[in-house]
């Protein structure tokens, strides 16, 4: 499969699940190579059946005696939580151009929906928050398939509207972390400095993993938009920008420009920063985001 | 030359282009990226979609009726027709027109004997394939006449009819006068009378006094000129002098009263060539040449009174319309 028709694949999947699931076994195990190995090393206890557990976790001659499924429980000493904070703002709506019925916050739901269902199969804590429309939306930290159903059903009810809520929403919002976590940032950050950058940097000084993915669209990197059209900025004013030979050159200049400080910001953070169009396939810009640059997960 | 206006109907195009939407502002995609563009000043597009398509029909209209209003347009409604100069004999009419097989068609009474006249000024009415037939008695052209359809002439000589005129004679030579008269007489009767009457056409004045106030004539010969000093400025033509009064029309000649039988000619010729006036002859059963680009008449104004009520219930409309638009 072509890595465009995967994003498109993944685009076209109404349920978000499904995408994850297609998404994390064309990855193979290589990101499950962590300390934890699966599930159940260390028998803890049983617990009843949810929808949503794997099949191999129930325990089989447990049922054949209760006539019910229990699955079993592994002890776990992981306490590293995982957030995942999506950008759902008007601007996240910038569609593919080439790609039909994909955009960024569809792309970005499906990462952020991948990075969820990792964290639940390594027994990690996760949780959400969106930012959207000048409001966060938080669902705190939980282990286990229900948290990722719930986290999931969060991430498919997203509508990207508005702007980035303010800087004191947000510090309220991310005032959780005080165990070690792992902060998956998923935006266009195209406004930099924003309350958002602040918060990550803020987090990053209080030695989180603080994890930045930018989505881009091919269209944008390329710099080619249709020059009959006239365009508008779906988070500013009504002013019209019209896009054409002459005004190319500045527009990647610009760009450019503004991701480059992006880039050097994060660098000099220690954040990891990955930058990704749309179009490739989610798997590539998974392990890219996900990969620490020391080598562990 | 009216239908040259109908080249103007392209001034339509006018209306159509000022109604031509601009193109909306607020219609622009939405692109994320579009921060790093410089801002551009709207350019003003305008669109192929129209506005207000009630007032862009009322003005069409209403500029499509002006231009047809100048044009003038006749429309060829009459088919087959009969054209029957005033007098012609009934019978003679139908047997002329089962001869030419047109006794379906329709049948036209002429004002006056000049039917080509009346047919040039009115020949655009005609359906281009309609047959005429012209019955009667048409007074006969100076020359052949070019007409754009064929025409079947059936003339008809009518006798001069039998007519009487009253003549007044003031003076003493009233029974010199009769005489002369009777000896005009032929198909037209001269009644001489004392006195002038409503009914006088003319009134001869042989006495040198002058004439009571209240007298009226159309006509007058003045045998002695002293009586009217108004005839000694007169203009003379031909040894005429004439001059118009409230009394009526003053002869005064050479010739009055005639001496001998040669000024007695003059008199009456001049007299018949100047008031009776000239009747042409019937004319001989000849086709008119058939022309199709012969110029047609200027006869025209069938659809212009509609026209110009259309125009202006056209115009009212229009400026209700667009007063309503700017409210």
């Amino acid at each position: 499969m072509s890595v465009l028709a995967s994003a498109a694949l993944a685009a076209h999947t109404g349920k978000l699940d499904l995408a994850i699931r297609h998404v994390l076994a064309g990855l193979g195990h290589g990101i499950h190579a962590g300390r934890e190995r699966g599930a159940g090393v260390e028998f803890s206890e049983y617990r009843a059946y949810a929808p949503g557990d794997e099949w191999r976790r129930v325990d089989w001659k447990l049922m054949a005696r209760a006539d019910r499924y229990y699955v079993r429980e592994a002890e776990r000493d992981s306490h590293v939580a995982v957030w995942l904070v999506l950008d759902a703002t008007a601007s996240m709506l910038e569609p593919s151009r080439s790609v039909e019925g994909l955009d960024k916050l569809g792309m970005a739901r499906l990462l952020l929906g991948c990075a969820g269902a990792i964290a639940q199969r390594q027994g990690d804590a996760f949780g959400l928050l969106v930012c959207q429309g000048e409001r966060a939306h938080f669902t705190p930290a939980a282990r286990g398939p229900r948290q990722l159903q719930r986290v999931l059903a969060q991430l498919e009810r997203v509508d990207a509207a508005g702007t980035l809520p303010a800087a004191e929403v947000l510090r309220a919002s991310l005032h959780f972390a005080r165990a070690p976590s792992v902060i998956c940032v998923a935006s266009d950050f195209l406004d930099w400095p924003s309350p958002l950058s602040e918060a990550m940097l803020r987090l990053r000084g209080m030695r989180h993993d603080v994890r930045a993915l930018c989505l881009q669209t091919e269209a944008e990197i390329a710099a080619e938009f249709d020059a009959a059209t006239a365009w508008r900025d779906p988070e500013g004013d009504n002013r019209l920008f019209r896009f054409g030979r002459d005004t190319r050159a500045a527009y990647a200049r610009r760009r450019d420009e503004h991701f480059e400080m992006v880039a050097k910001q994060c660098r000099a953070h220690d954040i990891p920063y990955v930058a990704a169009p749309i179009e490739r396939a989610p798997g590539e810009t998974l392990r890219a985001w996900l990969r620490k640059p020391g080598g562990r997960p | 030359m009216n239908s040259l206006w109908w080249w103007a109907l392209p001034v339509l195009i006018l209306p159509i282009l000022w109604h031509r939407q601009k193109r909306e502002q607020t219609k622009a995609a939405p692109l994320a990226t579009a921060r790093f563009l410089p801002p551009s000043s709207p350019v003003q597009l305008r669109v192929w979609r129209w506005q207000d398509l009630f007032l862009l029909l009322l003005r069409c209209l209403l500029l499509a009726t002006l231009i047809a209003w100048l044009a003038d347009p006749v429309l060829p409604w009459r088919s087959d027709s009969v054209l029957v100069v005033p007098g012609a004999d009934p019978a003679f009419v139908d047997r002329q027109l089962r001869d030419a097989g047109l006794a379906e068609a329709r049948r036209i009474d002429l004002p006056n004997r000049d039917a080509y006249r009346w047919l040039h000024e009115h020949e655009r009415e005609f359906d281009p394939k309609a047959r005429l037939l012209l019955v009667g008695d048409v007074a006969m052209p100076a020359v052949l006449p070019r007409l754009q359809h064929a025409v079947v002439v059936r003339p008809q000589a009518l006798p001069v009819a039998a007519s009487e005129h009253h003549v007044a004679v003031y003076g003493e030579r009233v029974e010199a006068w009769r005489k002369l008269f009777a000896a005009l007489e032929g198909t037209q009767r001269y009644v001489l009378d004392a006195q002038a009457g409503p009914k006088t056409e003319l009134l001869i004045w042989d006495t040198p006094q002058p004439p009571s106030s209240g007298l009226r004539a159309p006509l007058w010969w003045v045998i002695d000129a002293s009586a009217f000093p108004e005839l000694a400025k007169a203009p003379q033509v031909d040894g005429l002098r004439y001059v118009d009064t409230p009394r009526g029309r003053l002869w005064s000649a050479a010739w009055l009263p005639p001496h001998d039988a040669a000024a007695a000619r003059t008199m009456f010729e001049t007299w018949q060539r100047l008031h009776a006036g000239v009747q042409p002859h019937t004319a001989p059963p000849q086709a008119p040449l058939v022309d199709a680009r012969a110029p047609a008449g200027p006869f025209g104004g069938a659809l212009r009174d509609a026209l110009s009520a259309a125009l202006l219930v056209l115009f009212a409309l229009e400026r209700i319309a667009t007063h309503v638009r700017r409210r």
